[in-house]
């Protein structure tokens, strides 16, 4: 008899079940979603990095090359299984023309190549080796998304044309982040177009196992070899490959956290709330000689049902959604090899979401155990944790209403079934602020200072070449006697012999200047500010084991010099290893150099960008907004679209739980609120009851979710930007958001919750709550 | 003697379509100030619903009950609530207080609605009648600290707080043993002699006895009247108008 009042009981609390499974359905479908991303994320990245034959070291270099001396080293080293040198024809954005358009926005290096004959192939869209005819020009997968070239168009590279003949997938250079992008043509195509362009050689090797990929390293440097361009290696390419639909599974992940965080929590507002409506029953059931564990299976077996319900519910969803959000994959990575294994990985974590609804459902349920069968026959509900603790007076209470103190008497007195609430409207609050402070803080100017990057308008890029040193002199110039240049710094890379702690030999890029002109963010310590000091990107100190204050031993022309690492900074440019220093050499030969600028009026940008590129052709001219736009732009979109959406979620998660939950509290406050009716209480003052307890719970959530985002938040979110290459990581707080219009969301939409989900309370008759 | 409610007629019926059917079938009934009415029947006659009509707690479908000279079917909800909180006072059978309160908190939380200013006064007030009900030590008490007869006691002073012209009672001695049941009596008496009008269900003739006119209903019609008249509550007088009650009852059918 009981076990069916229990049943019917589940069935009319119909509206909180359905919320209970809808939740557990997200959950479980995000999870799914995300192991079903994972296995395709990694899968595709090794399949295209498998067939594409991805180098497992490459090393960029500009000018003389010694073939001979490349070939005897690889000869000599066993681990190397193969080697090749590419050459990668460097080509002014402006000179690629499709139809109508050209690149010259394009803030990528872009250039032609020819398909390599033994590894490092560019591949088509079915993962074959594209092998390429005359007159055609096969075109970055990106550039036809994007809409820069058609497929079919007439394509114009320094005078010579082609056709476009199709996409190519790139495993080096695909993604954005990757600021070089290689067009394939023919041999006779790439002659031809030869003198117009800048060749950069890749020195690429493949090695017989990975694992010695550092000792390689080390040797390679070690024999003094050509490198004075960046350095790239295996692992850093699949990194980049698998960042931006990393980030995504990222942002999957945590959303799924807070919503099985939300699922967990309106599984235990209702478990409580039923324990408590139910005390009665279970004590009589205890009474006449139920085990505890008996009681238990008849709650556990309601809530196994939901979570297996709304579980299978989530899986079947997540097939719907996987198309959408696995076609970026597919179309950039392709196919991942085991595929098949993805609903088997899906239905696992499915599976574990299942195992621990159900494994804290029976925790709550421990609480049968301290149901007194006597308390319970005889008051009927459960009695107060600690009777005739210190509480509040009603008639000490001057400053509160009398229905504000009782809504507050009423929150203290059940603080576990409020803390429920309270920990659903931290989480909004979280949920609302972190992605939008995150969002602000990526959009904002200073961001990119988290990035190896000073805050300049314009930038001026250089690259090495023969008269390099000329050609930084001559701009330097030009700038120094523009009038319209507020001020300016020169920042020349110059490459070092650093002797390491073990006896061995590495190399250190180190961008010389002065760095305290537009300074960037440093993850720890300073910029460097003596000649004997030396600031370290993330990367390269950990990769040479140093930390601030430990010494670095150069060589700098010709002397071994002791520097101080001053500080550290995270860096995604040029392969994120990289230095900076403030002693002048004028030894050793520039590898590329920086002219970085402030103008007088940011207006002129756009002018001056025009003006110098046109004038110094053989540099790269680009005005960093433009740079960060195209570098991050859809990242920056994306986070933006994300925040909006989260808000969406919050508000619509605090709404739909402060409904529930005050409906719940309405049915069971039945009698008390019959009770106040009875001596004269008005609905009005019932309502404003509620009101008051919502809005003292809401308050400290608002607080506490505030203060937890920008703590906790910003921790979190700097893992997620650490993914970047950024390590150090602030919130640029948006206050008038944070604190102004975010809380204020929340009040309406809770209050509005209230007043909706309390309605019912004037519908409740005394006549049949209290008739004997 | 001025009447305070009148009841005319009073329909009040539950149950949908052929299932409907009359709770309250037709009553009529006078209370004057200063009576002290109870309430018998079998179970299931109506007596709780008639309580609940002549206090305006429950809307009639048919009839009027009039209080004071306001038909109470005119009123709203809110107007309701304000006589009830003013004029009436309840005690139940079940203490109906609120857990989450102290003692004295629940017996002035009705006062504190409209007395947030007089707190002092109220609390004073309260004082006085936990110290003449007998329950002054449980002020500072939780109420799952007291015993079934302390609790009515507590429920009696809430009712008693806003001096209120009537108190209403639906079984208020039903839950006690009869030592207990006889102190709520005799107390209930002693306000009734300073003047409040007192109305009650109970199937208790011990209880009865205490009243001076006792109502008798059966499947919702008033089916006999009992005018017990003043006594002076000492034994001997309780003694006969028992006899006398239950002379009667036996009449109705008990
Ligand atoms: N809300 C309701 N819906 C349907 N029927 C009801 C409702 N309330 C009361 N009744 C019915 O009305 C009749 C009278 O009920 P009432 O509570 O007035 O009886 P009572 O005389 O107080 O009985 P008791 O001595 O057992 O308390 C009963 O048959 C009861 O089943
Ligand atoms: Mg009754």
């Amino acid at each position: 008899m009981y076990l069916r009042a229990i049943r019917n009981d589940v069935l009319r609390s119909k509206a909180i079940s359905i919320t209970t499974m809808l939740f557990v359905a997200a959950a479980a479908m995000l999870v799914a979603l995300a192991a079903t991303l994972v296995v395709n994320l990694s899968g595709a990245i090794d399949a295209l990095m498998q067939r594409a034959q991805t180098p497992h070291f490459m090393q960029m270099h500009v000018g003389d090359l010694d073939r001979a001396r490349l070939d005897a080293f690889a000869e000599a080293h066993a681990s190397v299984a193969d080697h090749q040198v590419l050459e990668f024809l460097n080509i002014d954005g402006a000179q690629f023309v499709f139809g109508s358009r050209s690149l010259a926005g394009s803030v990528q290096d872009n250039g032609l190549t020819v398909q390599s004959e033994s590894f490092d192939f560019l591949l088509d869209l079915d993962g074959e080796v594209i092998s390429v005819k005359d007159g055609e020009i096969y075109v970055p997968l990106t550039y036809l998304q994007d809409g820069s070239a058609r497929i079919g168009e007439r394509a114009t590279v320094a005078g010579h044309t082609m056709t476009v003949a199709g996409p190519l997938r790139d495993s080096q250079m695909q993604p954005l982040l990757s600021s070089s992008k290689r067009f394939l043509v023919s041999h006779d195509d790439f002659e031809a177009i030869r003198p117009s362009g800048r060749v950069e050689y890749l020195i690429e090797f493949r090695l017989h196992d990975l694992a010695a990929l550092s000792a390689f390293e080390t040797a390679y440097t070690n024999a003094g070899l050509e490198a004075n361009g960046p350095t790239l290696t295996y692992p850093l390419f699949r990194t980049v490959n698998g960042l931006a639909d990393g980030l995504m599974i990222a942002v999957l992940l945590l959303v799924s956290a807070l919503v099985i965080a939300i699922a967990f929590l309106c599984i235990r507002f209702t478990l409580l709330a039923k324990i408590e409506d139910d005390y009665r029953e279970i004590g009589v059931m205890k009474a006449i000689g139920l085990r505890v564990s008996d009681i238990k299976r008849i709650y556990l077996a309601q809530y196994a049902a939901l979570a297996a319900v709304g579980g299978l519910v989530g899986y079947a969803l997540s097939f719907l959604f996987q198309g959408a959000l696995l076609e970026n994959i597919r179309l950039y990575l392709g196919e991942s090899a085991n595929a098949s294994l993805a609903p088997v990985l899906g239905l696992v974590g499915v599976a574990l979401v299942f195992v621990a609804i159900v494994a804290y459902v029976n925790g709550v349920l421990g609480r049968f155990r301290k149901v007194a069968p006597a308390d319970a026959i005889r008051f009927g509900n459960a009695p107060k944790a600690s009777p005739g603790r210190r509480r509040l007076r009603l008639t000490m209470n001057g400053l509160l209403g009398t229905n504000a103190f009782l809504g507050l008497q009423d929150v203290l007195a059940r603080r576990n079934l409020y803390a429920t609430m309270l920990v659903v409207l931290v989480l909004a609050a979280f949920i609302i602020i972190v992605p939008r402070n995150l969002h602000h803080t990526i959009a904002s100017e200073s961001f990119v200072s988290y990035m190896g990057v000073g805050d300049v308008d314009l930038r001026i890029d250089v690259t090495q070449a023969e008269d390099a040193a000329a050609r930084v002199a001559e701009v330097a110039t030009a700038i120094g006697n523009d009038a319209d240049v507020a001020r300016f710094v020169v920042l020349t890379t110059k490459a070092y012999r650093a002797s390491l702690d073990d006896g061995s030999e590495g190399r250190i890029t180190a961008e010389l200047g002065d760095h305290s002109m537009f300074p960037i963010t440093y993850a720890s310590g300073r910029a460097p500010s003596s000649d004997d000091e030396i600031a370290l990107s993330v990367m390269q100190a950990s990769d040479l084991g140093k930390g601030v204050g430990d010494v670095l031993s150069l060589t700098i022309a010709g002397r071994e010099r002791a520097l101080t690492v001053s500080g550290t900074y995270s860096d995604v440019t040029n392969g994120g290893k990289t230095a900076k220093a403030t002693f002048a050499d004028e030894t050793a030969e520039p590898m590329r150099s920086v002219i970085g600028a402030e103008l007088t009026d940011p207006a002129l940008l756009d002018a001056k960008a025009a003006e110098y590129a046109a004038r110094f052709e053989f540099a790269k001219v680009s005005d960093l907004d433009e740079f960060i736009q195209q570098t991050y732009g859809s990242t920056i979109g994306a986070i933006g679209v994300a925040s909006y959406a989260a808000i969406g979620v919050a508000v619509a998660t605090t709404v739909l739980i402060t409904l529930l939950f005050m409906r719940m509290l309405v049915a069971k406050d039945r009698h008390a609120i019959a009770v106040m009716k009875a001596f004269g209480f008005t609905n009005s003052d019932i309502r404003a009851q509620y009101l008051a307890r919502s809005a003292f719970v809401l308050v400290i959530g608002i607080l506490v979710g505030t203060l937890l985002a920008n703590t906790l938040g910003e921790a979190l979110a700097g893992a997620v930007i650490a993914s970047f290459g950024a390590n150090s990581f602030a919130f640029v707080v948006d206050p008038a958001f944070a604190y102004l219009w975010s809380p204020l969301l929340m009040l309406l939409a809770t209050l509005i919750a209230t007043v909706a989900g309390t309605w019912d309370a004037g519908r409740i008759r005394v006549a049949e709550n209290l008739r004997e | 003697m001025n009447t305070m409610i009148i009841a005319e007629n009073v329909v009040k019926s539950f149950g949908q379509g052929t299932e409907r059917r009359n709770v309250l079938d037709g009553v009529s009934v006078d209370i004057a100030a200063g009576d002290f009415v109870a309430i018998m029947g079998p179970s299931g006659s109506g007596k709780s619903t008639l309580l609940f009509a002549l206090s305006g707690m429950d809307a009639v479908d048919g009839g009027r009950v009039v209080f004071d000279g306001v038909d109470l079917s005119q009123l709203s909800d809110d107007a309701l609530a304000d006589v009830r909180r003013r004029r009436m006072g309840f005690v139940f059978q079940q203490p109906t207080l609120l857990r989450n309160l102290s003692v004295l908190d629940n017996i002035i939380l009705p006062s504190m609605r409209d007395g947030r200013k007089r707190a002092r006064q109220i609390r004073e007030k309260a004082r006085i009648l936990m110290e003449t009900t007998g329950i002054a030590e449980l002020e500072a008490r939780d109420v799952t600290q007291a015993s079934g007869g302390q609790l009515q006691r507590v429920g009696i002073c809430r009712a008693l707080m806003s001096d209120p012209a009537v108190i209403f009672g639906d079984e208020p001695t039903g839950a006690l043993n009869s030592t207990a049941s006889n102190e709520i009596m005799a107390l209930l008496a002693d306000i009734h002699r300073s003047g409040t009008t007192i109305v009650l269900v109970t199937h208790d003739p011990k209880v009865a006895t205490r009243a001076e006119r006792v109502l008798f209903i059966l499947d919702g019609r008033i089916t006999g009247e009992h005018l017990a008249g003043a006594h002076d509550a000492s034994r001997e007088d309780l003694r006969v108008r028992e006899g006398a009650l239950s002379g009667w009852l036996t009449e109705m059918g008990i």
